[in-house]
């Protein structure tokens, strides 16, 4: 069984590795690239050879390709020690046109050119835009650079080498103030110097690795990080997994001390600090509070996260699904051709041939005449507002349990073995509920994990309808706003997921099941 | 059952050889099967007309096709034509008809440019209905031929089942708005979205039917009796199948309609005026006090179509279940 599953889980693995690189080529490289530039309100007012670098900058941001500007090499070289500072500010500035370059500049221009063609890149150069003989035009100054496509197999590689990242002593480059290490404390200076264990680690990316404090699940780490892509404009420079779980609505604030000794009112979350370089002197806000350059922190929010919402939703509908489907279904299944089959059939013909919107307004235009809230709101704690949602996500569980549980026990009904138990005497609800239940179940207890594990992504319709802040719409969003690293991570998402929860429903069926068994030996 | 009543033979004063004679043995005779005639499709008919109710809905089911396809030919319909009339706008039917007299074009009121909601409706259930029809035939027809051959060969099921496992995994919205941003978001791209891994699921599904029915003893028998594969799958499978395709085909019409829907509902429909792009107009209506009549009735439209196809198509799905002949 262990052999078994590991096989499925590496098959599982496989596939989604599959699935992300199919999705990568889908938007990458056969969507129009010019796209992203539609909305762009900077794109529209710059001009000339400025928006040309423009575009190219913002395609490397957005992962379609890789860009070295001429002046970056540069900067590069003083960096590693090949050239100093002064043969760079001597090189650095290029000519109107080829012919203006100064002998300096052609001299490296020639080793730029050469270094990156090398390489498979394209280099560009734009000569100056001019106004007037003088004058240069706005936007119009000279530009050199180098940019090539990505190809699929470095995107792909990188993107999962990228994927988990842990966090070590050595992740921040440069100087540091004291001494790189790892510190246990049992006081953590974050929760007041109470006994509260933590590690602190210094020269790692998050100062707080492993600590504990008054939110659920009370333990929190920092040392394994998972990375599924940076957001470009859903939510700026904000990992898709810190979007998807990171608690939304307005500050919460508490006392807070910060590392200096200062006191006061703040939603800032002490724990989340990580590095920035030279961040403490570069403003005065952050001397003021912290000691060192882990200064980056995270605020403390009062609503839910987007998972967190979604997941609340959604879990709830599915108990509440299974709790009235099944009785209705085994229901049904008894009182066939009678008046309550013919309701419930009719009940599940109008959910499955009805459009979901159309039946989701109804429950909305229904909920609203009960004077239930139509809309969520993040800042009122009340539980009204969640009966809608998790009442529009219910209803058409509740029609698809119905209609499969009716189906396979009326055709578990005429089986020899029901016979069999009807003859021996047996009364026609214990038949039922011992005997046709359990081998009618089995088709449906395959399918529980993929509809909990489901409520984590979410329902589209659901949630736009009634304003869910939740993750159903992420995708959506990404991909109207063009997110690449969005669309890429939450694909990932929603693949492992559904990977998971299949293999889940084979092993659950064969624990409810003996007689399934997936190692071939037994069989 | 009128059973005949047996004659008494001694009234008749009959010798016994005018009575009975002989019949001679006849291979060819002995050879026939003596059951009544039975066509296949004539009992699907017969079954699915005994129940009074799908007269009703077949006789709905062509008033809808009637109104989609014939109406908007009789009507031309303009969206514009009463763009500049301000009193022609979000008008209630009662309204409507006071404004434009008493025809049958008024009797659900007017939309956001004064337009006819009823004409609205079936110029866009035409786009719907044609693109659920199209989109169900090319999935059903690839659909069926590869869920077959998957079905049959265990060499293309492993390869089948693993590109199933990663094209089912690639979110169907990603895959429609990429093809919608490559090409135009008209008709044919649309069909084409639909369609790109559609037949997918259906192949899946047939694929399981097949490989339920393809080891029962009579298929064994018929293999064992060297019949080729071709023709177990055509007269001994296909017909079994039938039933099973035509409730496939049921749910799968009024699908595409409520898919097209919502595509349009989160902004990834067509440009065509489909009764999905009709009701992600309207839905600003819904949010105004007075002039949710005007969302409704699309709405309900559709879901009557939707209701219609469904029904029709599962009770021939019934009617066609050899089973339900006796």
């Amino acid at each position: 069984m262990t052999k078994y599953l590991i096989k499925r889980i590496l098959h599982g693995l496989v596939s989604v590795v599959i699935v992300v690189a199919i999705v990568m080529v889908l938007i990458y490289s056969l969507l129009d690239r010019n796209l992203i530039f539609a909305m762009d309100p900077v794109y529209k007012q710059l001009g000339n050879n400025q928006r040309t670098t423009y575009q190219y900058r913002r395609w490397k941001e957005y992962g379609y390709i890789d860009y070295v500007p001429y002046a970056d090499w540069m900067q590069a070289m003083v960096q590693n020690g090949e050239i100093d500072e002064d043969t760079r500010s001597a090189a650095v500035s290029i000519g109107r046109t080829e012919k203006n370059d100064s002998e300096a500049a052609q001299e490296f221009i020639a080793r730029f050119g050469e270094y990156y063609t090398s390489r498979g890149y394209q280099i560009v150069r734009l000569n100056a835009v001019m106004a007037s003989p003088k004058k240069v035009a706005s936007g119009g100054q000279q530009q050199l650079f180098a940019w090539k496509n990505r190809p699929l197999i470095t995107r792909l590689v990188g993107y999962f080498t990228g994927l988990i990242k842990v966090d070590n002593i050595h992740a921040v480059p440069g100087e540091l103030e004291g001494k790189r290490g790892l510190t246990f404390t049992l006081h953590d200076p974050a929760c007041g110097g109470r006994f509260s264990p933590a590690i602190i680690g210094n020269g790692t990316q998050h100062k707080y690795l492993l600590y504990f404090d008054g939110r659920f699940p009370f333990i929190h780490q920092n040392l394994v990080s998972i990375n599924l892509g940076k957001s470009y404009t859903v939510n700026t420079g904000v990992d898709v997994s810190e979007t998807m779980s990171a608690s939304q609505g307005s500050y919460v604030t508490s006392t807070v001390t910060y590392p200096t000794g200062l006191t006061e009112m703040s939603a800032d979350d002490l724990h989340t600090a990580t590095w920035v370089a030279d961040s403490r002197t570069a403003s005065l806000v952050n001397e003021e509070r912290f000691t060192d350059d882990y200064t980056q922190v995270s605020t403390v929010k009062g609503g839910m996260s987007k998972i967190g919402y979604s997941f609340v939703i959604g879990i709830i509908s599915v108990l509440l699904s299974y709790l009235l489907g099944v009785p209705l279904g085994i229901l049904m299944s008894r009182k066939k051709d009678r008046l309550l089959d013919k309701i419930g059939t009719v009940y599940i013909v109008f959910i499955i041939a009805v459009p979901s919107l159309a039946y989701i307004f109804l429950f909305k235009a229904i909920g609203f005449r009960m004077g239930l809230p139509t809309t969520f709101d993040m800042e009122k704690n009340s539980w009204v507002m969640f009966v809608l949602p998790i009442v529009s996500l219910a209803l058409p569980q509740i029609a698809t349990l119905m209609k499969w549980l009716r189906r396979y026990m009326i055709d578990q009904m005429n089986a020899d073995y029901v016979k069999f138990a009807r003859s021996g005497g047996l009364s026609e609800p214990e038949i039922f509920s011992r005997h046709i239940l359990k081998n009618a179940a089995i088709p449906l207890v395959h399918g529980i994990p993929a509809s909990v594990l489901g409520s984590l992504v979410g329902a589209i319709i659901t949630e736009r309808v009634y304003v869910v802040p939740g993750a159903g719409n992420l995708l959506t969003k990404a991909i109207n706003n063009y997110d690449n690293g969005v669309i890429v991570g939450v694909t990932l998402f929603y693949a492992l997921l559904s990977v998971i929860s299949i293999i889940l429903g084979d092993v659950l069926m064969s624990m409810v099941d003996p007689r399934i068994s997936f190692t071939s030996k037994s069989r | 059952m009128n059973k005949q009543q047996i004659p008494d033979l001694s009234n008749l004063n009959l010798s016994e050889e005018q009575l009975f004679s002989h019949v001679d043995h006849s291979d060819l005779e002995s050879e026939k099967i003596t059951a009544p005639r039975y066509s296949y499709w004539r009992s699907v008919f017969r079954v699915f007309f005994r129940k009074r109710v799908n007269i009703v809905i077949l006789s709905l089911f062509a008033l809808v096709l009637a109104f989609t396809y014939i109406y908007p030919a009789l009507f031309p319909y303009d969206p514009y034509a009463n763009l500049m009339d301000a009193g022609a706008k979000h008008l209630l039917p009662g309204a409507a008809m006071d404004k434009f007299g008493h025809s049958i074009h008024w009797i659900l009121g007017s939309g956001a440019s004064g337009q006819s909601t009823f004409d609205a409706v079936w110029f866009g259930s035409r786009i719907s209905i044609t693109m659920a029809f199209i989109c169900a035939a090319i999935n059903m027809v690839i659909g069926i031929i590869v869920g077959a051959v998957w079905g049959f060969s265990k060499r293309v099921d492993i390869v089948m089942t693993e590109v199933y496992n990663i094209i089912g995994n690639v979110p169907y919205i990603l895959f429609i708005s990429v093809l919608v941003l490559i090409f135009s978001a008209g008709f044919w791209t649309m069909v084409f979205a639909l369609t790109v891994t559609g037949w997918l699921t259906i192949a899946y599904f047939i694929r399981t039917q097949v490989i339920i029915i393809r080891d029962r003893e009579y298929n064994l028998a018929s293999r064992c009796l060297g019949t080729p594969i071709g023709r177990i799958a055509r007269k001994n499978i296909l017909p079994f199948m039938t039933s099973v395709i035509v409730t496939l085909a049921a749910t799968e019409i009024p699908s595409y309609i409520s898919y097209e829907v919502f595509l349009s509902y989160i902004g990834m429909g067509m440009s065509d005026m489909s009764l999905g792009r009709l009701i992600y107009q309207s839905e600003n209506a819904m949010l105004t006090p007075g002039w949710q009549f005007e969302f409704w009735s699309p709405v309900v439209v559709a879901s009557i179509i939707t209701v219609v196809l469904y029904v029709v198509g599962q009770n021939l799905g019934d009617a066609s279940d050899p089973r339900t002949h006796m």
